[in-house]
């Protein structure tokens, strides 16, 4: 009974992955295959999420009609003020919601029917640290390593390096109970970092760090482009945006109202620094008394 | 299904049984306390029960209390935002219910050994050799598939670890009192025929009698592996569905 059942699966996977094949060639479009540099890690076309809320509530509208992309190995700062879909976004590119309509393909899969697919390539720190709190930090990295079928030797001498980097080795031997909030968003970044994803989603991977962690996240998080991946981070540290990221979208109220790089946005706005880009086009809705 | 992630999550899910003291209660100090008292009361000859008949209610016993400790399980990890995380990860949903339901299975082969070695010094004396045991053991295995299953469903119906606890017991305490060791009666009998503890019990009571021929092993088998494939396969269904938001 049990050898059946397993065989049926088996046999799923596999169409599976045939199927997912023919989907990839269908991806690749001409011009990709011309021009290998111009191969995009994320595509995102038309995004719309809607919140439905119950009745007597108005609906959110998270995420409005939002469209870009990202190239391979780009650190791609997504700003926003609060509440502005950030967030939102991320869950859609991860698979963790359905987006009310548009379409989102991660590394030429599309999140709706190759997520199995995208879940090997890419690593997400989410938000909110979500963490077993009856394993040592160690362990913690080491079910996500398994997780991501890397092998002991592998994950051992990456771990090191991580906890290393950010200064958390001596902490990694305990549960992560008695963790403080900085040290749990540490070992969530770790844990996004373990099996050295091609795409990374960062979703406010520095809140709560000390500056001296802080900047050697940074640095790592810039010595990540050297080995081509890419970095799609979410920061309220606008100034470090500005040195790190190639490019910046500045999303508000869901819609997408700005996107380029740091330094043409600041001559374009004629400002000193993104910051005051920031400033100056997101809360208009507010200023106009929306 | 990889056989690598399911080592690593069976290794999370047993050190989460080993280091959170109230999982690790409810899976082996209880049933050893149970056993222990229960052990000096129905010993007792003043009391008209002996070991021999309300052992097998006790390992049933035993295994029913996982129900409240996979719904409580879930509703914490659902809670702490970890099945998100999980999911974020390559794991599939075939995996986690793979090392859900190992953990527990293993869990439930050591409550069979406590509660078996814990009843010999109170007059527990099974006429059983190694198949028997070995009957016992995989009775006890299947039979736990059920509990699983029924703790995903309350987890799915609980809004917190909470409500899961208390809800858990709409599964238990029916299983606890219509079918261990508390005497089925006329009245009970007709309750106590769909409920898989029922069928557990009497199939252990004839398998510790030593007669493997008895026709409760065959019916019990039976009915415990049917009821419990269904009800883990609505509980996974069910789970996966509503569950996990
Ligand atoms: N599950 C949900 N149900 C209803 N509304 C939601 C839900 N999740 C998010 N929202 C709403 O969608 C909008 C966008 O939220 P999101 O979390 O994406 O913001 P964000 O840009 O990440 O903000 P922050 O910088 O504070 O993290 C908010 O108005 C929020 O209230
Ligand atoms: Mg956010």
């Amino acid at each position: 009974m049990f050898y059946i059942d397993l065989n049926v699966k088996l046999c799923k996977t596999k169409q599976v992955n045939k199927m997912s094949e023919i989907k990839t060639k269908e991806y690749e479009k001409p011009e990709n295959i011309i021009n290998p540099n111009s191969k995009f890690s994320i595509e995102v076309d038309n995004l719309r999420k809607v919140f439905n809320a119950k009745k007597g509530y108005d609906d959110v509208i998270a995420v409005d009609d939002v469209s870009f992309k990202v190239k391979s190995g780009e650190i791609f700062g997504f700003l926003g003020p609060n509440g502005a879909g950030k967030t939102t976004t991320i869950n859609i590119l991860i698979g963790l919601l359905k987006a009310t309509s548009g379409t989102a393909i991660i590394n030429g899969y599309d999140v709706q029917d190759g997520l199995y697919h995208i879940k090997q390539l890419i690593g997400v720190c989410p938000q909110e640290p979500a963490i077993f709190k009856f394993l040592t930090g160690k362990e913690m990295i080491e079910l996500f390593g398994g997780l991501h079928s890397m092998n002991k030797a592998e994950i051992k001498e990456r771990t090191n390096k991580l906890l290393d980097i950010l200064n958390l080795s001596n902490a990694s031997k305990r549960k992560t109970k008695g963790y403080s909030g900085g040290m749990l968003r540490q070992l969530n970044l770790i844990i996004a970092l373990i099996h050295d994803p091609k795409i990374a989603f960062l979703d406010e991977p520095t809140v709560g760090m000390d500056p001296r962690v802080r900047r050697a996240t940074w640095e790592f998080i810039r010595s990540l482009k050297k080995t081509n991946k890419t970095i799609f981070l979410t920061t309220h540290y606008i100034e470090e945006a500005e040195k790190l990221c190639d490019r910046v979208a500045i999303i508000d109220y869901g819609k997408l109202i700005e996107i380029g790089n740091p330094k043409e946005l600041i001559e374009k706005y004629s400002v000193n620094n993104l910051e005051e880009v920031f400033m100056k086009i997101t809360g208009r809705r507010i200023m106009e008394g929306m | 299904m990889n056989f690598k992630r399911i080592r690593v999550l069976l290794k999370m899910e047993l050190l989460k049984i080993v280091r959170e003291p109230a999982f690790l209660f409810l899976m082996l100090l209880f049933p050893a306390v149970l056993t222990i008292m229960f052990g000096f009361i129905f010993a007792d000859p003043e009391f008209g029960m002996s070991m021999e008949t309300v052992a097998p209610g006790l390992f049933g016993y035993a295994c029913i209390f996982i129900i409240m400790i996979v719904a409580q399980s879930f509703t914490e990890m659902r809670d702490q935002g970890l099945l998100k995380r999980l999911n974020i990860s390559p794991m599939t949903s075939g995996d986690f219910m793979a090392s859900e339901i190992i953990s527990n299975m293993i869990m439930v082969i050591f409550q069979v050994i406590i509660v078996y070695l814990l009843a010999l010094p109170f007059g527990f004396n099974p006429n059983t050799k190694v198949l028997g045991m070995f009957l016992a053991f995989l009775l006890m295995i299947v039979f736990s598939l059920s509990s699983v299953g029924l703790g995903l469903i309350t987890a799915t119906i609980s809004k917190s670890s909470g409500t899961a606890t208390g809800l858990s017991f709409i599964f238990i305490l029916p299983q606890m009192f219509l079918g261990t060791f508390i005497p089925v009666t006329a009245t009970t009998k007709p309750i106590a025929m769909f409920m898989p503890s029922y069928y557990a019990t009497n199939a252990l009571s004839a398998i510790f009698s030593g007669d493997l021929t008895n026709s409760w092993i065959i019916t019990g088998f039976t009915f415990i592996t049917i009821v419990s494939l269904i009800i883990i396969i609505i509980g996974m269904f069910l789970f996966k569905k509503f569950g996990n938001k």
